[in-house]
């Protein structure tokens, strides 16, 4: 290594297919349902620095959500059953665009439905939308179409979305696997064939739990979404698989507390990483795992994070999709 | 420890803002018990977090060592008293499950992360003089605060509390002379036999507030036995709601309680809400 200063580059495309592009100035993400609008964590952390975050889940028609209890906490996780509360995509648009537009991080839309159809309107309401920089798809939802058949859980329902809101929209889509697909690197590749930009995973995993005093169900939907370290290592794998099966950028999450897990994800395959559950449990988390990762590159000569992207890798994989991976046992 | 170096390098569990997030390193001073098998915690912060707190407000606390994830999310505990000279919180900590037991058997020197202060607090009116506060079992945490700044307002103050059994009750020394402190026991064994909301009756006229901390049947028997004095809505009763919490932020709505308004947070507008105003 030469002594010249240089300081890595954090930089990530999300994707590199979409004129709009989606360009993070690091690769850590505030998900999901774990991070409001952008606006709660105002006053603790700097939002700022963020890679991007992602909303909260939109649905079409505003949604007062389950019934208490919603939150349960589990082994070094906890089980949630909020149930989609949200102002609606016509609530959200009049409230937030505007107060994205004074904010200089990424900010990302996550959307949930239950028809094809309006996931496509969604999308086109927020086509037109200033300070958006892309969609998240939720296919964790219920298709009344197919009886209530998971779209996230059949390659086929998980790319018919993706098109309709491809065809609605040019912003930069992600797509947010499952983790209840029969064959969740099936899934990939259909919506990467569909037109997806990239994809995150993963989402939670259906779990429930039951007060023995009261002889029922903890949570009041009675089944929730498990999240936390506790899933960590289910996540780790289907990133490690689905990483290793399609070309678009995929974004890992599940049980991210620190940055050992945070290498884990991108030595898996994945280019950036979501941070939920921890930010509740440490709201400075985010922020650390950039100072600690670029404090970690430094140290590794690292210079780009697409030479540990899927470092975990076979080597067969990394050829497919990894050119200029190497790991650290290639180049030491 | 000075003020200065808290919450400067130190980390712990779940930690590593600095002071003027409102994520921050306290250091715990004392811990004493009171009543029954709870204890009054004293935790030095930074003064600027103290500054200015009112009744009501809590803070998330991490209740579990440094490379642990059990137990996963923080406990939300409200202030049982501050001093603001010294920059120091007081918090009154009931061993009940996991996360609690673990901050029951804190010792001076240690240190803790907490997230606050969080959430709405208790409102006393500019022309109320006659306050009623009522409080039971550890619920009469923030209602030794409020009765601090009611007496610092000089407001008539009557305190109720009410718990299962003698040792459960709070030692009067702890409540400022001029508070009028009336007891209720469910066995009878000090004060009134009974619920301490039967109490509540003989106070309905006289009070131009009414505040409650405890638990949520306890707000229920309090509307029926004062339901027939009120007149309208007067007195106004707000009451603090307990609900399992993550993020203490409003971000992750776990924590909703329904209202006439719909379905709020309780840690971004509550804990303290308008009994009124609450769907039971
Ligand atoms: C705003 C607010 C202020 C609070 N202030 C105080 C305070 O000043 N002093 C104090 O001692 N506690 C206070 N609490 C309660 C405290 O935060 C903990 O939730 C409580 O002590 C239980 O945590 P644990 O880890 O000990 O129990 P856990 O191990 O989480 O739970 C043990 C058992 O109790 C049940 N349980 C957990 N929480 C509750 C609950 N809230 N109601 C009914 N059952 C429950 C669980 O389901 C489980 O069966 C407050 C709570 C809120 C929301
Ligand atoms: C309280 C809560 C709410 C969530 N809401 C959503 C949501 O609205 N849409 C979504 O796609 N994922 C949602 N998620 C899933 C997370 O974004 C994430 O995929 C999952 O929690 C795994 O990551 P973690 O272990 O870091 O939390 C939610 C998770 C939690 C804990
Ligand atoms: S605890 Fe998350 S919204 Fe209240």
């Amino acid at each position: 290594m030469s002594d010249e200063l240089w300081t890595p580059d954090l930089t990530v495309d999300l994707a590199p297919n979409n004129p709009r592009e989606l360009r993070l100035a690091n690769p850590v993400i505030a998900a999901s349902g774990c991070f409001g609008y952008g606006q709660e964590y105002a006053g603790v952390i700097d939002v700022e620095r963020l890679g991007a975050f992602v909303s909260k889940g939109i649905t079409p028609e505003p949604r007062g959500g389950n019934s208490m209890p919603r939150i349960k906490e589990t082994p070094a996780g906890m089980l949630n059953a909020i149930g989609l509360q949200n102002p609606g995509i016509r609530g959200f648009i009049r409230k937030y665009p505007k107060l994205w537009a004074r904010m200089s991080v990424p900010a990302i839309v996550n959307i949930s439905a239950e028809t094809v159809d309006d996931y496509a309107m969604m999308a086109a309401l927020l086509d037109e939308q200033p300070a958006i920089a892309g969609i998240e798809i939720n296919v964790s939802c219920p298709n009344i179409a197919r009886g209530g058949y998971c779209f996230g859980w059949d390659p086929e329902m998980s790319a018919d979305v993706t098109r309709a809101v491809g065809a609605a929209t040019t912003l930069p889509l992600i797509v947010k696997l499952s983790p209840g697909a029969v064959d969740v690197v099936a899934v990939a590749e259909a919506v990467e064939a569909a037109g997806a930009d990239a994809i995150s995973l993963i989402n939670t995993l259906v779990g429930m739990t039951i007060d023995v005093h009261r002889r029922r169900p903890t949570l009041g939907n009675v089944t929730g979404g498990l999240s936390g370290p506790a899933i960590r290592p289910i996540a780790v794998r289907m990133v490690y698989q689905v990483a290793a099966a399609v070309r678009v950028p995929v974004i890992g999450m599940g049980g991210i507390m620190a940055l050992d897990d945070l290498l884990e994800f991108v030595m898996a395959g994945a280019s950036a990483i979501q941070v939920g559950t921890g930010i509740f449990v440490d709201p400075g988390l985010p922020i650390r795992l950039i100072d600690e990762l670029t404090e970690w590159m430094t140290r590794h000569g690292v210079r780009r994070l697409d030479e540990i992207v899927g470092a975990a890798q076979p080597a067969a994989a990394r050829q497919f999709r990894f050119a200029g991976v190497e790991t650290a046992g290639d180049s030491a | 420890m000075s003020q200065r170096q808290l919450g400067g390098d130190l980390t712990v569990a779940g930690t590593s803002a600095p002071v003027r997030s409102r994520e921050f390193v306290g250091e715990v001073v004392g811990i004493e018990p009171i009543m029954g098998d709870a204890a009054v915690l004293s935790v030095d912060v930074p003064m600027t977090v103290v500054h200015g707190l009112r009744s009501g407000r809590f803070f998330e606390i991490t209740c579990r060592d440094e490379v642990a994830f059990d137990p996963l999310l923080r406990r939300p505990y409200s202030v049982y008293r501050i001093d603001a000279e010294r920059g120091r919180l007081l918090f009154l900590v009931r061993p009940f499950g996991r996360g609690s037991a673990w901050l029951s058997r804190r010792r001076p020197g240690d240190r803790l992360a907490l997230l606050g202060p969080l959430g709405n607090t208790y409102d006393i009116g500019p022309t109320s003089q006659n306050v009623l506060l009522i409080a039971g079992g550890v619920g009469v945490a923030p209602m030794v605060m409020l009765a601090d700044e009611a007496i610092g307002r000089g407001l008539n103050v009557t305190f109720l509390m009410g718990a299962t059994t003698v040792p459960g009750l709070l030692p009067a020394t702890e409540l400022p002379d001029r508070v009028e402190y009336v007891v209720a026991t469910d066995d009878g064994s000090k004060g009134y036999h009974g619920f301490v909301t039967d109490l509540a009756a003989d106070y309905v006229r006289w009070a131009d507030q009414i505040f409650a901390c405890g638990p949520e049947s306890m707000y229920l028997e309090l509307r029926t036995a004062i339901g027939p004095h009120r007149i309208g809505r007067r007195p106004t009763v707000q009451v603090s709601m307990e609900r399992e919490m993550a993020c203490g932020l409003g971000a992750c709505l776990g924590c909703v309680v329904e209202t006439r308004h719909g379905m709020v947070a309780s840690c971004i507008q509550g804990p303290v809400f308008d009994l009124d105003e609450i769907i039971w």
